[in-house]
Order: C-alpha cells, then structure tokens, then sequence
C-alpha cells in the first residue's frame, strides 16, 4: 500500500496544477493579511477604543444573549465561558490579543480552510477521473494489485494532500502575520473546566483547523465519489463546489423539518459547538460526528462498488 | 506443440444488456507461440482482450493462465501478463522513467536495474529521463513496450499494438515480438487489423467473427502448395486435370491447381498433348486476405479497413 501510495504521491506532484494550488495558497492567505493591514489602518484613522471599552461591550452583548430562553446547553455553556473570561481580563488587567496581530490571525486560521477544501475536492475529484480520461486506468488495473487496493491508495493520498495543505495554511497565516502584524500586545484566556487559566493559542488555532477539517474530509471525499462514479472530473468538481455553497442554505430551508438533523451540511461545521452559532440548536458534537461517519461510510461504499465491479471500457 | 498450454480460455462469454458480445469461447495459447487474433470490427476482439486482463468480467466462463483463474486469484494470475491495450496511454507529464518506476512498484521485487535493463533493450537510454509527452508514437510504441516486459511476463497480450507506426518502426515491432517468443519461451496474442503485418507475424491464427471463434490455423498450413495456370481452352484444361486427378478451381483466366512440385512437368505434358494453349504456370498463394474474406463472409472487410 505505501508503494502504491508512493506512486499517486508521484503523480500528484508531477502535476503542475497541484504546485500551482500551494503556490496559490499561500499567495491568498499573504494577500488578505496584507488588505487587512491596509483596511484596518485606514479604516480605523482617528479611532481611540481602549481594550477595556471592547471587551466590556461584549461582556454586555454576551450577558444579554444569556438571557435567551431558547439556547441549547452548548450555547449556555459557550456564553458563560465567554463571560466569565471577559469579567476576568477587566478585573485582572488582562489584555485580549489584538486584532491585527500574528497570534490572532493564527487563532482565525480555521476560516481559511475553506480554500483547502476547494484545492483538495479538485484533487480528490480528479484522482480517479484522471486515469479513465487519459487511459491510463487499463494500464493501472493490469497489474497484480487489486482494484480496492488502488482506490485506497488513492483516497489516502487525497486525504494527506489535505492535510498537507491545511498544516501549510496554518504555517503560512503565521508567517504573514509576523511580518505584516507581528507580535502583538496580549494573553490567551481560556475556561479549564472550573476558572479561568492562561492557555497556548497555538493549541487553540490547531484544535479549530482539526475541527474544521471535518469539512474538508467530508466534502473531498464527496468529490472523490462523484470522481470515481462518473469518471469525469469536471462535473465532481462543479457539483462538490456546488454544494459546498449551497449546502448550507439549505439548512435553513430545512430547519423547521426534523430531517434537518440528518442532513450533511448542518453537521459539517464542527466549529459551530466552540463558537456560540449554531445552525440549528439542538444538535450534539457526538450527533454530527454520527452523521458525519455515516455520510463517510456511504460515500466510500458507493466508490469502492461502482470503481471494483465497474468493466473498463475507456 | 510445446507441451502444457500457457493461457487457456474457457467457455469465456460475456453479455451485455441482452446481447451476447462473446459466445463461449474457448482457446490455448502455448509458450513460445505467437498467435495472432483477427475478426471484422465489433466481432469481439477487444471485449475478449479486455476479459483476458482483467478489465472486464466475463458473464460465464473463465481465463486460466498458468493455471489461476482471473476470476478469483486476479494478483497471482496476471502477474504472469504483460499487457498493451492500444496505444500505450502512459502519464505524459512524466518522464518514461518515472512511468517504468511507477510501474515497477506495482509489481513484487523489481530492482531499479531491472528498470535499466528493460530501458536498454528497448533501445531508450537517451531519452528515456524526458516527458513522455515529448516522444514521438514510436518512442510511446517502445516504452508501452518496455512497461510490458519489466516484470518478465510469460505471456504478453497486444491489443492493435501497429496502429499508427510507420513500416520501419512496425518491422523493428515484429522482429522484437518474435525475438522475445522464441528467446524467452513468452506466449504472445496479438489482436490487428493489418493481415498482412499478422501473416508476417503469427505462428497460428484464430479468427473471430460474431463473437464466435469461427476457425483456429497454423500459418505454415495455409501455405499449402498450389499452383496457378492460365490456359486456353479452359475449359478443356479443366477437364484433362480433372480426369488425372487434380483438385482445382477457376481463378480469374486461369485455374488454381492444389498440387506439389514434382506433379507440374507431368501435367504440362498432358495438357500440351491435349492441345490446350499454356500461357503461363506460376506458383500460387492465397494470401491471408483472401481467406480471411472468405472465413467471414466479406461483406464486413470494407469497414475494417475504413478504421
């Protein structure tokens, strides 16, 4: 399996579209680094806010929210966190990071994610489809390896390509922030359980980029589905895309119906448990990992039938 | 000939929708043979190549090389088979060398030397470390080639491998094909529409036509020995061979007479005396054409060359 893995990583690599991604990647996350550094120092010419006055408008906000019969348990629990770690840094003198800052652009990494969701469903749209368009399929499948064997390797080399590219987004967020914000004033507070306590925002940013790689894993290997079963990498690629942008709005079309609660897209946000905006309430991180893991096993499954019965003909 | 038969196909059919693509086909393939398989356009040659390698699952029937069926020991019975399906679609946006390695992987305990030998045989050092996208249908031809021969495969399997070389390269093609049958005992099947580049080829050919093997032949028995003799009266000609004796047809002004050497002096005679003009008396071959036209009817052969 690493030796067929070995060979899609050569592939992948020998393309000069997936250089390109990375390449493009990066040029992104630099480029909005570079227009928030522009937008804030203009925007906020003439602006004299102290931390305090922030922090404590949100204290307020927050509370207020609080009062709302209808938040589900996750949502008290967030606001109750969030205000007892702002009645903290007013009490204490403890400053928030600032806004134009490398570590809050890092603790923000996990909202650029979406652009590695886009580069993997490419990839993983295009890893199969690829082989049936330039023939190369039969050259593939006559070989003493069997076919489940190959999609595997497949699938594993999109899924690293991901990841790759996710640790990428994280590192290069950092490095654009040091040189254009650098190190700014600031501490990281978080809730242990029973008070407030410092924490590393490194951890944070990573424990968010893991959750919001759910929506990667989720959507890529949609793509990778739609990839294998139509061998045409071109309507995967539009249709994931599709999806993904739709996907979501959908879920408040649906919202008033109970099966909102199976549908994909409510649960492909795993952020939304840490962030106090939920899409729909009442849903659990254990039910959404669920449905997550059942959309998985189905999509796989429907890949591995379609790409080890199917008769090559191309 | 040459004991235990390398490939054998049995019963193999395959149905698609309600149609029935192969009809129980059944068929050897010895080592060190090279077998050349000929049928019209949509007779079922590539349907039963593609069933041969594994791309397609027969409907009934079974392939067995070397004994393991492709059906439920699929890894160890097509390691034994090396495979060009067409053109050899290889990835152009790397160099043949990395091709050669990525295929190379995927086969057990092939040293990268090996890579390097098969590179040499084929006669592709100097180019071998640039895009294939840069090479010639030649040089693609060559290293389709090698890819199939890496892993020392006892049976190789060719699907229209000519298509598309010029003389010079399909004659360097058909001397490496024979080289490697009689040298390393490698059973070969070659699917082609060019009879006369199979005739060249071939120790044995099958036909098929409909899906049904419809004759199986050694090249050497469709030479028989026959000659052809334009005369006049023909039809006083034709009747002083028949009455000796001779098995004979007309041919244009003439009549094909299936007789040795020895018998022709003999004949001249006869006819001489009987006062039958003799205008000439010429060895004859029925080329593969010919027969093959005749084995399936004609009527296909125009569509087969329009490809």
């Amino acid at each position: 399996m690493l030796k067929l893995m070995q060979n899609e990583w050569m592939k992948l690599w020998s393309k000069k579209a997936s250089w390109m991604m990375v390449f493009l990647l990066v040029l992104i996350l630099f480029a909005s680094a570079a227009i928030t550094k522009y937008v804030n120092s203009t925007a906020n010419e003439g602006i004299e806010e102290s931390w305090q006055d922030v922090t404590a408008a949100q204290l307020e906000a927050n509370q207020a929210i609080l009062m709302n019969p209808n938040l589900s348990d996750t949502q008290k629990d967030y606001y109750t966190e969030q205000v007892a770690i702002a009645e903290y840094r007013l009490a204490n003198d403890v400053q928030p990071f600032e806004f134009t800052s490398m570590q809050q652009s890092v603790l923000n990494t996990h909202e650029m994610l979406s652009l590695v969701t886009l580069f993997t469903v490419i990839i993983a749209a295009g890893i199969t489809a690829s082989e049936f368009s330039q023939g190369t399929i039969k050259m593939l499948l006559t070989r003493p390896v069997k076919r489940w064997k190959v999609l595997t390797s497949k699938y594993l080399t999109t899924m690293v390509f991901a990841v790759l590219l996710s640790i990428i987004t994280l590192l290069a967020t950092a490095l654009a922030g040091l040189i254009f914000f650098g190190i700014g004033e600031g501490t990281y507070l978080e809730w242990n359980g029973s008070r407030v306590v410092e924490g590393s925002y490194w951890l944070e940013a990573v424990k968010f980029s893991i959750l919001s790689f759910a929506s990667v894993w989720i959507i890529g290997t949609f793509a990778f589905m739609l990839g294998t079963v139509f061998r045409s990498s071109s309507l995967a690629i539009g249709l994931s895309i599709f999806l993904m942008f739709t996907g979501i709005q959908a879920v408040f079309l649906l919202s008033n119906y109970e099966i909102v609660k199976y549908y994909l897209f409510t649960h492909t946000d795993l952020t939304q448990f840490y962030t106090g905006f939920m899409l729909i309430p009442d849903i659990t991180m254990a039910m959404s990992l669920t449905v997550l893991f059942v959309y998985f096993l189905l999509f796989l499954g429907i890949s591995y039938w379609t790409f080890s019965k199917r008769d090559v003909t191309a | 000939m040459n004991g235990k038969p390398i490939v054998r196909l049995q019963n193999l059919s395959k149905t698609i929708g309600n149609k029935k693509i192969i009809k129980n086909l059944n068929l050897d393939l010895y080592p060190g043979q090279i077998t050349g398989f000929l049928g019209p356009n949509g007779a079922g040659k590539t349907t039963t190549i593609r069933m041969m390698v594994g791309l397609m699952q027969p409907t009934s029937g079974d392939v067995l090389i070397d004994g393991q069926s492709i059906k439920t020991n699929f890894e160890e019975s097509i390691q034994k088979v090396g495979v060009i399906v067409e053109n050899p679609e290889l990835y152009k946006y790397m160099s043949g060398y990395k091709n050669l390695l990525h295929f190379s992987r995927m086969h057990k305990g092939i040293p990268k030397q090996r890579i390097n030998e098969v590179v040499r045989q084929v006669g592709m050092e100097n180019r071998i470390h640039e895009k294939v996208g840069s090479y010639s249908l030649g040089m693609r031809q060559r290293l389709g080639l090698a890819q199939a021969l890496l892993h020392k495969p006892q049976f190789l399997i060719l699907d229209e491998p000519t298509n598309g070389l010029d003389p010079a390269g399909i004659r360097e093609f058909r001397q490496y094909l024979q080289k490697v049958a009689s040298e390393n005992g490698v059973a070969v099947f070659v699917s082609s529409h060019l009879l006369s580049e199979i005739e060249l080829l071939c120790d044995r050919i099958a036909v098929i036509q409909n899906g049904e093997l419809i004759d199986i032949k050694n090249v050497n028995e469709l030479h028989h020995s026959q000659y052809y003799i334009q005369a006049e009266p023909l039809e006083l000609a034709e009747e002083v061979l028949a009455g000796i004796g001779f098995s004979l047809a007309r041919q244009d002004k003439g009549l094909v007479i299936d007789t040795e050497e020895q018998h022709i002096p003999g004949a001249i005679q006869m006819l001489v005396s009987a006062g039958v003009k003799i205008y000439a008396v010429q060895p004859y071959r029925a080329t593969l054409e010919d027969q093959f036209l005749e084995m399936t009817g004609g009527g296909q052969i125009a569509q087969t060359h329009a490809k």
